[in-house]
């Protein structure tokens, strides 16, 4: 009895050795600049020295005052909305048509491969490739409209249409990405139940009505929280598209902590920001364990 | 049957029209590349011989310093990998095998970690590494981006270790061997399916990442590959040729791995999607 218990508390210290370097460098590296964030949230700040001011909530009550918020909010939401619609449905679309069997049918791997490798790319380069596509004079884009004699379109500086373009872009480079785990989630639906719905006399729109679609609710469910939070996440692909021009029509939020930390050296503002964006997304991603959790899906 | 047959033609073919319009930019630039500016911006999608140069590779090549470029980014996603693979790993095992109620308080903790956005960090990441006199050092980047990655590549590698079965250690430990042997020896031989995942989720964000290297180093004194481009060929690009090469040296690696190896990038990619 009392050797098993040294062997016990043996593999114990050992255990604990074991989990001694992850534990490390996420405590110096993730858990202290979250804790830091929160408290640098509450003071005014410059970054250096130790000049550091304590004010209470008021670098978030000012927040909503500064200068252009509500169009960055404004543009935030219509760009997280607009991706995440756009994704999904095109991905799901895209799954349906890569998931058809039969003859006469090009090869489903090599065009998965095709619609996939846009995700490869880093979003640094997506974001300078499409902005030299949108260029006014000499992008690809006018000179594709050029060709059908159709007026030139100002993609980088009108208001409305920048953040399509910006969207656009996104969306690009993320269908692929999600098509993924769509088919996944189509492949794991039992052959012989869409066979009985056939035999039935099903079309194929009522078995993509009855059985596809409530069948893939996990599938859809994964893909809408992660792609939102990507897109809430979003920073250089957008800044590299747009600039956050015109105006700050698609200026996002995240690119405001970087104007508030390393412009304007306002650390208490840019930490402000930084929580509310952290909260919003820890919200979102909490909401995503709960669904998961019920749902006790396919993955 | 010969109506049928007809619609699949035409569906296949609006597919295939479809999924060239997707790859027109990638098209664009991959041929872009090896054009001089004028030729970009009047035939942009055309191919020919008369147009053919690759004065923007050598050019790119010698002002980006891309050698040096190249080396930083091979460096941190390298280093950083080894770091992830050797700590979570350790961390898979233990959580998984040895399996003690504080462990799993631990590992509950790392996988809340993985919703924190690293955006949201990068103010007080700046602070810290500048007084842990990190700021502008490669191996300041290389913990950094091994600590973002870490929650997640430990979900892998516990997943992973909690799937084998349990009497490949029961012998082990009967014949007197110590935990630390069993890890050794057993169960880290097995864990190549699992690194593989691993090294292509994490790496592929290493590789691209901008976020981290912008705020991290010193964009003039050590670039990284997307930094480096962003700074040449970012926000006023004229020469599109340039930034085109830039483009295709810079993901050529990750690109002709997808192409070896697709099988295993779909599938980790589509494991690290549905937690990540």
């Amino acid at each position: 009895m009392k050797k098993k218990m040294t062997f016990e508390r043996k593999r114990t210290v050992t255990g604990a050795c074991f989990l001694l370097p992850s534990a490390i460098l996420c405590l110096i590296f993730v858990i202290v600049p979250l804790v830091d964030i929160f408290r640098y949230s509450v003071y005014e700040w410059n970054g250096v020295g130790s000049n550091m001011k304590f004010v209470g909530l008021a670098n978030f009550l000012r927040l909503p005052s500064t200068e252009g918020f509500w169009e960055m909010a404004k543009a935030t939401v219509i760009y997280v909305v607009g991706v995440t619609i756009l994704v999904i449905v095109i991905a799901f679309l895209l799954a349906l048509v890569l998931d058809l069997k039969g003859k006469g049918r090009i090869n489903r791997n090599f065009l998965r491969a095709m619609w996939f490798v846009p995700c490869l790319l880093s979003g640094a380069i997506v974001g300078i490739l499409w902005r030299i596509m949108y260029n006014y004079n000499n992008g690809l884009i006018n000179t594709l409209i050029g060709y059908l004699n159709l007026p030139k379109v100002n993609w980088l500086e009108t208001y409305g249409v920048t953040m399509g373009a910006v969207i656009v872009a996104s969306v690009w480079c993320q269908i692929g990405m999600c098509t993924i785990i769509f088919l996944a989630g189509l492949q794991s639906i039992p052959e012989d139940l869409l066979e009985v719905a056939r035999i039935d006399g099903a079309s194929y729109f009522q078995q993509l009505r009855k059985i596809v679609i409530p069948m893939m609710a996990s599938s859809i469910t994964i893909n809408v929280i992660t792609t939102t939070i990507a897109a809430f996440k979003a920073y250089e692909l957008p800044y590299l598209v747009s600039n956050g021009l015109p105006g700050y029509s698609t200026r996002l939020l995240t690119q405001r902590i970087y104007f508030y930390g390393f412009r304007s050296m306002d650390y208490g503002t840019a930490s402000a920001l930084s929580v509310v964006l952290i909260i919003i997304i820890t919200l979102i991603s909490l909401l995503q364990l709960v669904v998961l959790k019920r749902r006790e899906d396919i993955y | 049957m010969k109506g049928k047959r007809i619609r699949i033609l035409a569906g296949e073919i609006l597919f295939l029209l479809l999924t060239i319009i997707c790859w027109i930019p990638i098209y664009y630039f991959v041929i872009g590349a090896f054009k001089e500016r004028r030729d970009i911006v009047k035939y942009p999608l055309k191919i020919s011989p008369d147009l053919f140069t690759v004065e923007n590779f050598t050019y790119v090549w010698k002002k980006m310093d891309f050698l040096k470029t190249l080396g930083n980014t091979a460096f941190i996603t390298v280093m950083a990998l080894v770091i992830v693979i050797i700590c979570s790993a350790l961390a898979g095992f233990a959580i998984a095998r040895i399996k003690r109620r504080i462990f799993m308080v631990y590992y509950s903790l790392l996988v809340a970690l993985m919703v924190v956005p690293f955006i949201g960090c990068v103010i007080s990441l700046v602070v810290l590494s500048n007084r842990m006199n990190l700021y502008n050092s490669l191996w300041g980047c290389v913990l950094i981006q091994a600590a973002w990655n870490m929650p997640f590549a430990v979900f892998l590698y516990t997943g992973f270790m909690g799937g084998l079965p349990k009497e490949l250690e029961e012998a082990a430990y009967i014949d007197g061997c110590s935990t630390v042997q069993v890890f050794a020896r057993i169960f880290l031989p097995l864990q190549a399916p699992v690194t593989a995942t691993c090294c292509i989720r994490c790496g592929i964000g290493m590789w691209n990442d901008y976020l981290v290297s912008n705020s991290l180093l010193n964009s003039a004194r050590t670039p990284t590959l997307m930094v480096g481009i962003q700074q040449f060929f970012g926000a006023y690009v004229s020469e599109y040729g340039y930034a085109f090469a830039g483009i295709i040296l810079a993901s050529l690696p990750i690109l002709v791995m997808f192409v070896f190896l697709q099988k295993y990038f779909i599938k980790g990619l589509v494991a690290g999607a549905v937690k990540g």
